[in-house]
């Protein structure tokens, strides 16, 4: 019980029911009544920014993508086309008609792997599975693109190193329908089954007022009327020519939150279909020098969760001076914090998935093992060993 | 492009009473160097006229020059960087700090989000933040020595024991 307040404080995490990766909530109850919140991240911390000045400016590439396994080739975009500016280099349209495609497929599989995740923790697990069956498609998709079904890497600084032949374009499509088929099913889901209403609509209610004092974006914003969109607002690759529609909604809830993001994955599926048949044709890449001229540069793109920075600074050599990346996750929790007050405690597991919280976005930081001499690289059998003793 | 270059232009006029230097490193972007003691009025401008969100705050460490024969070295700054974004524009207010009064006022009495980049910005780079009330961590471990922040250039890792940590 917390002394000060006469309340008592429940602490949730950073092993909890609630989402799979860490992070540690205190939240103060009055009953059921949620009155305060605090949370504590960076349990998976990695140390990316740091690492970052110790590789060279490709090296970076592969280590930016490693930031999140759902956005990887955002992340690589970002930094990409902030290191581009820098370089003064101009890459293929071609080449940024693919990085957009890339990136509006990886949108919906983000935001479909988000509804699965957000329908489990309200207990609705029959749509969490059917959205996960469904969105092994469009990982199907970008397999056959790249090889990979996670960290694709399909930028190159000054390009993209995967081309799109008539063959890929006429299976996107065929797995583009599919998708579009599904999600009317997961709308119409949304929308009528009065107990996932019952579990959504005025929960979480954040005004457009409230979400703009409190800097929420991405979807979390969107469905609070906030039309905000990096891809709209300062459009970067090819979304001048191939502008997508800012899909907002006015009830702030939780509810608001299913219905962008669904109607989000129509208008990626709709710009995809726009781009595989309207491809600009040339090279797909061009050169980038191995020294980046001295210069700072800001990078803004539209992730899946909302506005993803880059601050690149550059001193001349063939190392970065630093990278700065502020990824959305951290932006929307305080709008976690300031909504949970007043809710049930019940509530917190969905409001938590609601603005799609990642933790690969949080912690970025080198878990360093202190107490042992220099530097360490352990293989995996001495990694599985330390994991058997440690919990023995 | 018009309504980014109007945007700044509103930006300029509301943060030039502070400025101590103004440029343009790109046509999106606006940066006002001030002086530590303007922040917050700097800050409250922006806000009052609505211009944009904070979208980040970044930290970069400038360690000071190496020693010359028959000169002290000069001390190292940090710079604080605060990104308020509107639309395509960009501004962004910069702030020198020694490291000897590496302390600034928080900003997060006038917009909420600064808290969690304040945050990171004492823990990972040793600036302080005058009136944050938050005191544990956010992102180091419980045990993570103290006065040592991994952003800065100084910070190569750990090369020896600490003592009292995990497997110490």
């Amino acid at each position: 019980m917390a002394a000060d307040t006469n309340k008592f404080v429940i602490p949730i995490g950073p092993q909890h029911p609630a989402l799979k990766e860490p992070a540690n909530f205190e939240f103060w109850v009055d009953g059921e009544i949620v009155t305060g919140a605090s949370v504590r991240l960076g349990y998976v911390h990695r140390g990316i920014e740091k690492g970052a000045e110790a590789r060279t400016w490709t090296q970076n590439l592969y280590l930016m993508e490693r930031i999140c396994g759902i956005c990887s080739h955002v992340h690589a975009t970002a930094y990409t086309l902030g290191v581009e500016k820098l370089a003064g280099v101009e890459v293929p349209p071609r080449a940024n008609a693919i990085r957009q495609l890339m990136a509006e497929l990886e949108r919906i599989h983000s935001h479909m792997l988000w509804l699965g995740v957000a329908a489990h923790e309200g207990g609705f697990d029959t749509l969490f599975m059917y959205s996960w069956r469904d969105r092994e498609t469009v990982m199907d998709l970008l397999e056959k693109i790249s090889g990979n079904k996670v960290h694709y890497s399909a930028n190159l600084l000054g390009g993209v190193k995967f081309d799109i032949t008539p063959e890929l374009a006429a299976e996107i499509h065929k797995g583009l329908d599919f998708l579009e088929e599904r999600n009317h099913f997961y709308m119409k889901v949304v929308t009528t089954d009065e107990t996932f209403i019952g579990r959504t609509q005025d929960i979480g209610t954040m005004t457009t007022e409230k979400a703009e004092f409190l800097g929420a974006i991405g979807p979390t914003a969107r469905a609070s009327g906030v039309a905000r969109d990096i891809r709209v607002d300062a459009p970067y690759l090819i979304y001048d020519q191939f502008p997508v529609k800012v899909m907002t909604h006015t009830s702030g809830d939780l509810h608001g939150r299913f219905i962008v993001r669904i109607n989000e994955t129509f208008e990626s599926i709709r710009i995809i279909r726009e781009i595989l048949d309207h491809m600009p044709q040339g090279e797909l890449t061009t050169r980038v020098p191995r020294r980046i001229p001295a210069g700072e540069v800001v990078s803004r793109v539209e992730a899946p969760r909302g506005e993803l920075l880059y601050f690149i600074a550059s001193n001349g050599s063939e190392k970065p001076e630093r990278v700065k990346v502020r990824t959305p996750s951290l932006c929307n929790w305080s709008t976690v914090l300031s909504l949970a007050i007043g809710l049930k405690l019940a509530d917190m597991p969905m409001l938590l998935s609601g603005i799609d919280p990642c933790f690969s976005c949080n912690d970025r930081s080198i878990s360093l093992k202190r107490g042992q001499q220099g530097p360490q690289v352990w293989s995996w059998e001495k990694l599985r060993q330390y994991g058997i003793e440690y919990y023995r | 492009m018009a309504s980014t270059i109007g945007s700044l232009g509103a930006a300029e006029a509301v943060l030039k009473p502070f400025a101590t230097d103004i440029n343009r490193p790109q046509p999106e972007r606006l940066e006002v160097s001030i002086h530590p003691n303007d922040l917050l009025a700097a800050a409250r401008a922006l806000v009052d006229e609505s211009w944009g969100y904070l979208s980040a705050i970044v930290g970069l460490d400038r360690p000071g020059q190496p020693v010359t024969q028959g000169e002290s070295q000069a001390e190292g700054a940090i710079d604080v960087l605060y990104l308020f974004c509107s639309g395509a524009a960009v501004v962004t207010l910069r702030i020198t700090l020694p490291y000897s009064q590496a302390a600034i006022p928080t900003i997060s009495g006038i917009t909420p989000t600064a808290m969690l980049y304040e945050w990171e910005l004492r823990e990972m780079l040793g600036v302080e933040v005058i009136g944050l009330r938050v005191t544990e961590h956010l992102i180091l471990a419980d045990d993570w020595p103290v006065g040592v922040y991994p952003l800065r250039k100084s910070f190569t890792g750990f090369n020896q024991p600490v003592a009292g940590a995990e497997g110490a």
